[in-house]
């Protein structure tokens, strides 16, 4: 069967199975591989991926069930070489070791940071309590999301004076 | 396997009805149990554009919310955190930001896991589901719905369209714990619910409900019984305290020991009663 929607505002067609995730249409066929399968059962979030702007676990997902969505994945936030401030918060602040939950955690940082500029540990940790990291440990990762929301302020400032 | 996208009821009837049919939800559990072999159904039907099933709507009488609505609407709902604060609490800690995006509440009900979150606040507050089948639609209390781990009501053929919560007395004080091994992504070792209504220093409406530790969620009416009318002082509250331990028939598995959920049972009832007469 075909499938239709938007990945990083690009529209595509793929052809799919019933069985096809969301994460194997865009690992395989589109070779967006900044997508990691860790778990394959929705517990650690490093298949995270925006589905109409929400963080959803791709691997949870069925290609045939997005008909029509707009997916963003990692490789959808930088501005051509320049990271996104998320990504360069995450790498200013230490907090990528192995990287393989990497991808997932800012996918989840970008949707808390759009609809909540500055959250309170509190409300970071629970964006967060579906990505797990097995590397860091979690201080540095959310040193980086204080560090990005704080530049993603002054960004904001800037461009408003 | 085939995968079916239906628009209308009536579509979702007839794909149902087909032999090795299966209703997909969110998926956050099905899908899992399929790549695990546990369930290989021919086809799955899947019922996101039906609007009839999402969305909710407060009436004069009850609070409607439909099968397929996501826990992260329900989170969101300001109807839903003024007139069922406790499903609110409970859907805070289910799952993750992740599974609360794409899980549903039809779908955690429908999966009668013995853990299911959602059972408990819905037990507490006497909601009903409505299920539809090709003989038309019935309405079974939230208590009878559930026969077994994975097994409910629901007959081949049948879906839920939502859950009816009907309006309850204001002056509700609620309780919801999990026992897990971290807050996010748990399933439960143990979880205890509780409404409770004082008056004049007395216990005049208390419900308790507890998941993980029987077969299916289930009220603990030999400790509301007991309780009932009472003033929560500590011997009321030891006596509620030994009910709720005889009341559940936990087991032992990877995740605990019965006796451990036995204790632990015990205690939350216990917690949920000081609780309410600290308020």
């Amino acid at each position: 069967m075909k499938v239709r929607f938007a990945v990083n505002g690009r529209a595509v067609t793929a052809e799919v199975d019933a069985e096809t995730r969301l994460l194997d249409v865009l690992r395989e066929d589109l070779h967006l591989t900044g997508t990691k399968e860790g778990c394959g059962e929705g517990e650690c979030g490093a298949c995270t991926v925006l589905l109409d702007g929400r963080p959803v676990n791709s691997c949870l997902v069925l290609a045939l069930q997005i008909e029509g969505a707009d997916i963003v994945t990692i490789e959808g936030l930088a501005d051509g070489p320049r990271l996104h401030p998320i990504q360069q918060a995450f790498v200013d602040a230490g907090a990528v070791q192995c990287g393989f939950c990497t991808p997932g955690f800012v996918l989840s940082v970008y949707a808390l940071l759009r609809d909540c500029p500055a959250p309170s540990d509190e409300e970071i940790l629970m964006a967060l309590e579906g990505n797990l990291c097995r590397c860091t440990g979690y201080a540095k990762i959310v040193d980086a999301v204080r560090l990005a929301a704080k530049r993603l302020a002054e960004a904001r400032v800037q461009e408003a004076a | 396997m085939r995968y079916v996208r239906v628009e209308t009821e009536a579509e979702l009837l007839e794909a149902l009805d087909r032999d090795g049919a299966h209703l997909l939800s969110g998926g956050t559990d099905l899908l899992v149990k399929m790549r695990s072999g546990l369930l290989r159904p021919k086809s799955l039907v899947d019922p996101a554009r039906v609007a009839a099933l999402r969305g909710i709507e407060g009436s004069a009488n009850a609070l409607w919310i439909g099968a397929a609505t996501p826990f992260a609407e329900i989170l969101a709902s300001k109807e839903v955190a003024a007139r069922a604060p406790l499903l609110a609490d409970v859907v805070r800690v289910l799952g993750c930001v992740q599974i609360r995006n794409r899980g549903t509440l039809g779908g955690n009900l429908a999966n009668a896991s013995p853990a299911a979150d959602s059972a408990v606040p819905l037990l507490l507050y006497e909601a009903a589901v409505e299920l539809r089948g090709k003989r038309g639609s019935r309405s079974v209390p939230i208590g009878d719905f559930f026969l077994a781990p994975g097994r409910t009501v629901l007959e081949h053929g049948e879906y839920m369209r939502g859950v009816s919560i009907p309006v309850s007395r204001g002056d509700w004080i609620p309780f919801f714990h999990k026992v897990g091994r971290r807050r996010a992504l748990t399933i439960a070792i143990a979880s205890v619910g509780g409404l409770t209504s004082i008056s004049n220093g007395k216990a005049v409406d208390v419900r308790l409900a507890a998941g993980s530790v029987a077969p299916v969620p289930l009220r603990l009416k030999s400790v509301e019984r007991a309780v009932a009318g009472q003033a929560l002082d500590d011997s009321v509250i030891a006596r509620a305290r030994a009910l709720a331990a005889k009341e559940i028939s936990p087991i032992d598995d990877v995740r605990a020991t019965a006796h451990y959920r036995r204790e632990v049972t015990a205690d939350l009832v216990a917690r949920a009663l000081e609780r309410a007469r600290a308020t």
